[in-house]
């Protein structure tokens, strides 16, 4: 939580001290691409959060470091697993729980008077850490896997009243990791994101 | 005015996508049943098993000084637990005898409790003493790699399967079977899952029976 809150006190600054800028605070609802079988289920814990500076004075080309998280559940009924040794028997449950951290550009469509709406497509590169976990009685196995984050982004700010800095932001993102995990047959993880949330702008 | 607001959808959005617990009602309503054996066993060749009546052993850092689970009045898991395996060793063809008329085989059943929660794969390549004197004054050794859990605060009821028919001349007996199940102290019911875990164990273990 002091992380969180932190990031918060450091984005609430930048936005208060930066002009044509903006910070954002999404709801990011994520869809497991890689390795369905383990975990299939859509993730609607996360949430993404950045700022984001123009560069010019077009406001077309922006960029600025994007922090998310999200967290995959899914519930795997008894089964017996063999082995050559013997068996073991249990219900369980799957469990990823995913940070990531970026440095991203965006170029931003010239859409009417661009004063309300401002499409725009973009990258991000950086880091993310996932943990792998199978939770089964009171036990737990875990394996944690730190990894390259690529994520292509599109979406569009929308700004609510010339005279107001709040706005609200969609976009849509595809994160592809290669903190994969041997242990769960990941190679690599990717999924497909839907974020919604509010904006604050400096402009 | 719109920090304040950003600042109260973060602690919002914070609080929704935080990380849930599981849901412990399904995890714990049934205890996780690991069975190992000795693959180089023939358990065909047993005809005959010994096990206790009514008292099952403790194994426990808490309680140092208790080695043995007494059927009671206020505790009746011990004879539940024996009667669970009895049963299923009967119905697999074995034939339960006096531990004085040369069984095949021993059963042991007890809990260990409270020990700090690790898993570790151990390789049969030691030997070590029988912890509460049920094996006849033998030692005990694992003939197979296995895999054991422990846990503070925590309990797995183990059944292990001792071959009394080839005794090595150092008095020491083979473990050919186990199975470990556990949690007992987190359960929801501890004598309906006890019973399910035992028979699970022996359906999970199909090479078990003459």
């Amino acid at each position: 939580m002091k992380i969180y809150l932190a990031i918060l006190f450091i984005f609430s600054c930048l936005t208060v001290s930066a002009q044509e800028s903006y910070f954002y605070l999404n709801w990011d609802v994520n869809v497991p691409m890689t390795n369905k079988d383990w975990i299939g289920n859509s993730s609607t814990r996360g949430a993404k959060a950045g700022y984001r500076h123009f560069i010019g004075d077009e406001r077309k080309f922006a960029a600025g470091v994007d922090f998310n998280w999200s967290y995959y559940q899914e519930y795997k009924p008894t089964e017996t697993f063999q082995n050559p040794g013997g068996a073991i028997t249990t219900d369980y449950f799957n469990e990823i729980f995913q940070i990531g951290l970026v440095v991203s550009g965006q170029y931003h469509f010239p859409v009417g008077n661009r004063e309300h709406f401002f499409p725009y497509a973009g990258l991000g590169l950086g880091a993310n850490r996932n943990d792998y976990s199978v939770l089964y009685n009171i036990y737990q196995d875990q394996e944690s896997k730190w990894g390259f984050l690529a994520r292509p982004e599109a979406g569009i700010l929308i700004r609510i009243g010339t005279r107001r800095k709040l706005g609200a932001m969609a976009a849509v993102h595809y994160d592809y990791s290669t903190a994969g995990s041997v242990n769960y047959d990941y190679n690599n993880f990717s999924n497909v994101g839907f974020q919604l949330g509010v904006m604050l702008m400096q402009w | 005015m719109q920090i304040r607001l950003i600042s109260f959808g973060f602690v919002l959005l914070v609080s929704w996508s935080c990380k849930p617990e599981a849901d412990a009602l399904r995890l714990l309503d049934e205890l996780v049943v690991s069975t190992n054996y000795d693959t180089g066993a023939d358990f065909g060749t047993y005809a005959t098993y010994s096990i206790a009546t009514d008292t099952i052993g403790f194994v426990s850092n808490a309680h140092p000084n208790d080695t043995i689970i007494v059927q009671s009045s206020q505790n009746t898991y011990p004879r539940v637990v024996l009667e669970s395996v009895e049963s299923n060793m009967d119905n697999l063809g074995y034939t339960r005898v006096e531990k004085d008329q040369n069984p095949d085989l021993r059963i042991n059943v007890y809990v260990i409790n409270d020990f700090n929660l690790f898993q570790q794969i151990v390789y049969p390549s030691y030997y070590y003493p029988s912890y509460y004197g049920y094996g006849y004054g033998y030692g005990s050794y694992y003939a197979y790699p296995y895999v054991n859990t422990y846990a503070t605060n925590t309990g797995s009821l183990v059944v292990e399967i001792l071959d009394l028919k080839n005794i090595t001349p150092n008095n020491t007996v083979k473990v050919i079977w186990s199975a470990y199940m556990g949690d007992v102290y987190s359960t929801i019911d501890l004598i309906k899952q006890s019973k399910d875990a035992i028979d699970q164990a022996f359906v999970q273990s199909p090479y078990l029976g003459i």
